[in-house]
């Protein structure tokens, strides 16, 4: 069942959660809606289910009109942040509700139902726990209810409310899994939000990340990461250090100092650079070749990182802990940016990769001595 | 040891820390007996020693005297009538406070706690004023002959009036902490209105409804000045147990009064070990949503 979503439009009141917003979701895709609180990526979820009503825009189920539908008739699994599973009700009784609730006239004998139900806690791997109450459950378990609660519709569509937001990160990356097998072997169209770009990335065909109740790009996980369309994508999906500079002759140069960074092909004009931590290398240097100080150097598991002051913009800087980090706090270094993206201030939807090397010319200083 | 030099030695606490002393405690204990014993205990077993002060006989026959058991009827009733109207009322009434945002919601909760804050004696004037014979229907309701105040409707009507709030006060928040969750997943799940109410609604809040229904109907079974008010007192008509005891109060006779009365007092009693009962189970289930 593919999904057609055509300039969605949502307000509450003054605000807008969503402006005009299209996207295409193919059958069988598994498909992330990326971005911060308040991107809207809930909100669309919530229209493509039916719990919503947008303002303005339509969504097309296989071509066919969704919102003319009541979403009780969409046959939409919707997997809520918090499970919202029936707190009366056993796991049986969670799972076998959809069944049950059907008309007589489509309602599967009670047998059927069992045979059903027990199928699918078997698939989510909680067929001994049928008759607990979602109280007795921990918070994976009480997810695959949830799931299986959905499934049991069987849908043509399956939505996941940041289904892993509210599990502890052990947890979180074994459903991860889990769930990405289990959709390999359904092929059920899905949608998930998340505000994880870990999650997104891993987990996805393809990556929507939104911002302010827009796209800001929709790409496999690699494209997004690869090459992100605007700022906003580069910095949602990764630590990223952000350096105020301009572009003159094929040279990327800080602005404040005109120290060159690397080449570029772009129009001269004022920009920002964009560097991931692990993209920066610190050299050893002596007075008169340092360009930064280091201010403060610590741990984090696999990684060793430090914070750098270049030039009075400070750089977060990442390189791997067993190339043990050879400066401490106040050693003068020199700074070298490995890769960056280029995003000119006139054109920011068109950035440009910077090169260690200048595009053109025989721009001098310290980029071009590399060690 | 630094440490020890700064803060001193870590002594054992003599008590834990939240704890008064032992005087203050007495006092505070005993001050709380006292009031209780003499604001509340005391004058219930009054009421049941006046009842029985004739013997057990003298008790029974003043509850089975026929203007006594027309008054236990006619409360019965009113309480029969007023208490599913307002379940119905309270239910929709809170559905609608929490589970949707409109103009006008904070004043429609103020106009639910209205009864509370208004005199008894002006809910009943109101319908006097009204339906009464001078009122603004009266003339309309006699050329149709419809009798309200002074009558069962009357009574009824300032029932409602005084015990709406019981209901939708005891669910309102109980739905607001719930949210809506799970009846947007039964929705999704293709349940229809009626079955998402009956199956997942109606099951979430029980035991809050449950008491709600409790108090109102003691609350109804109890009320005396809204009903005074719209009664017209007629013996064995139109009088409530509460207006028959205070009939028989002011004729001097004290036993039969204190019979009746003590008929409502037991009946406030059970009231109370139930809502006991249900509180102790209500309190399981709540914190058991909340872990949930």
């Amino acid at each position: 069942m593919n999904i057609d979503i055509q300039a969605i439009t949502k307000r509450f009141g003054a605000y807008t959660a969503l402006n005009s917003v299209d996207l295409r979701i193919g059958s069988g895709e598994l498909v992330a809606l990326l971005g911060p609180s308040g991107s809207g990526k809930t909100t669309l979820l919530r229209i493509i289910a039916g719990l919503e009503t947008p303002d303005g825009g339509t969504v097309l189920f296989g071509g066919e009109d969704a919102l003319q539908r009541h979403p009780r008739d969409r046959q939409v699994g919707f997997v809520f942040q918090h499970y919202a599973l029936f707190r009366h009700m056993t796991v049986f009784d969670n799972v076998a509700f959809g069944l049950q609730v059907r008309p007589r006239s489509q309602r599967p004998a009670k047998s059927v139902i069992a045979d059903r139900v027990n199928e699918l806690l078997r698939l989510v791997q909680l067929d001994k726990l049928a008759t607990r109450y979602p109280s007795q459950l921990s918070g994976g378990q009480r997810q695959r209810v949830a799931l299986a609660r959905a499934l049991a519709i069987e849908p043509r569509v399956l939505l996941l409310d940041e289904p892993f937001g509210a599990l502890d990160a052990k947890v979180r990356k074994e459903l991860r899994r889990w769930l990405r097998h289990l959709h390999d072997a359904m092929g059920i169209t899905s949608v998930f939000v998340t505000h994880d770009q870990e999650e997104a990335l891993e987990l996805a065909d393809r990556v929507v990340v939104m911002s302010q109740g827009r796209i800001e790009q929709v790409g496999t996980p690699t494209e997004v990461y690869r090459q992100p369309a605007t700022a906003f994508v580069y910095d949602f999906l990764g630590d990223a250090n952000r350096i105020e500079c301009r572009v003159e002759g094929g040279q990327v140069r800080l602005a404040s100092q005109g120290q060159p960074l690397g080449g570029v092909s772009g129009q001269a004009g004022p920009a920002v650079v964009y560097v991931r931590p692990h993209d920066i290398e610190l050299q050893p240097a002596g007075d008169d070749q340092a360009t930064g100080t280091v201010r403060r150097v610590y741990e984090v598991g696999p990684l060793v990182r430090a914070e750098v002051d270049y030039a009075g913009t400070l750089l977060e800087v990442a390189v791997p802990a067993d190339d043990r980090m050879p400066f401490r706090a106040g050693d003068r270094v020199r700074v070298v940016l490995r890769r960056g993206l280029v995003f000119p201030a006139d054109r920011p939807d068109r950035p440009e990769p910077m090169a260690l090397v200048p595009f053109r010319g025989g721009a001098s200083g310290p980029v071009v001595q590399r060690l | 040891m630094a440490l020890d030099a700064f803060f001193g030695p870590a002594a054992a606490p003599a008590r834990p820390v939240r704890s008064e002393p032992r005087l203050v405690r007495g006092v505070l204990i005993g001050t709380a007996l006292a009031f209780l014993a003499i604001f509340l205990v005391l004058p219930l077993a009054v009421v049941f020693a006046q009842a029985f002060a004739g013997g057990v006989q003298a008790w029974l026959d003043s509850l089975v005297e026929p203007d006594a058991l027309a008054a236990i009827r006619l409360t019965l009733m009113a309480a029969a009538i007023a208490v599913p109207l307002n379940l119905v009322f309270g239910v929709a009434a809170a559905w609608c406070i929490a589970r949707f945002e409109f103009r006008g919601k904070s004043l429609l909760t103020t106009l639910i706690d209205l009864p509370f804050s208004v005199s008894p004696v002006i809910a009943g004037l109101i319908y006097v004023l009204l339906f009464g014979l001078n009122g603004w229907l009266g003339p309309w309701l006699r050329d149709h002959d419809i009798q309200i105040v002074f009558a069962l409707p009357g009574i009824v009507l300032a029932t409602i009036f005084v015990t709406f709030p019981f209901v939708a006060r005891e669910l309102i928040p109980l739905m607001q902490e719930q949210g809506a969750e799970e009846e947007e997943a039964a929705i999704m799940l293709g349940a229809s209105g009626w079955q998402t109410f009956r199956r997942v609604t109606l099951p979430k809040i029980r035991w809050g409804l449950l008491y709600g229904v409790l108090l109102c109907n003691a609350r109804a079974m109890g009320e005396f000045g809204a009903v005074s008010v719209v009664s017209g007192h007629i013996r064995g008509e139109t009088n409530t147990m509460p207006l028959h005891v205070e009939i028989l109060y002011n004729e001097y006779n004290m036993v039969a009064a204190f019979a009746v009365a003590s008929l409502l007092a037991l009946l406030a009693l059970v009231t109370l070990v139930v809502k006991s009962l249900l509180e102790w189970r209500y309190a399981g289930e709540l914190a058991a949503s909340r872990r949930h």
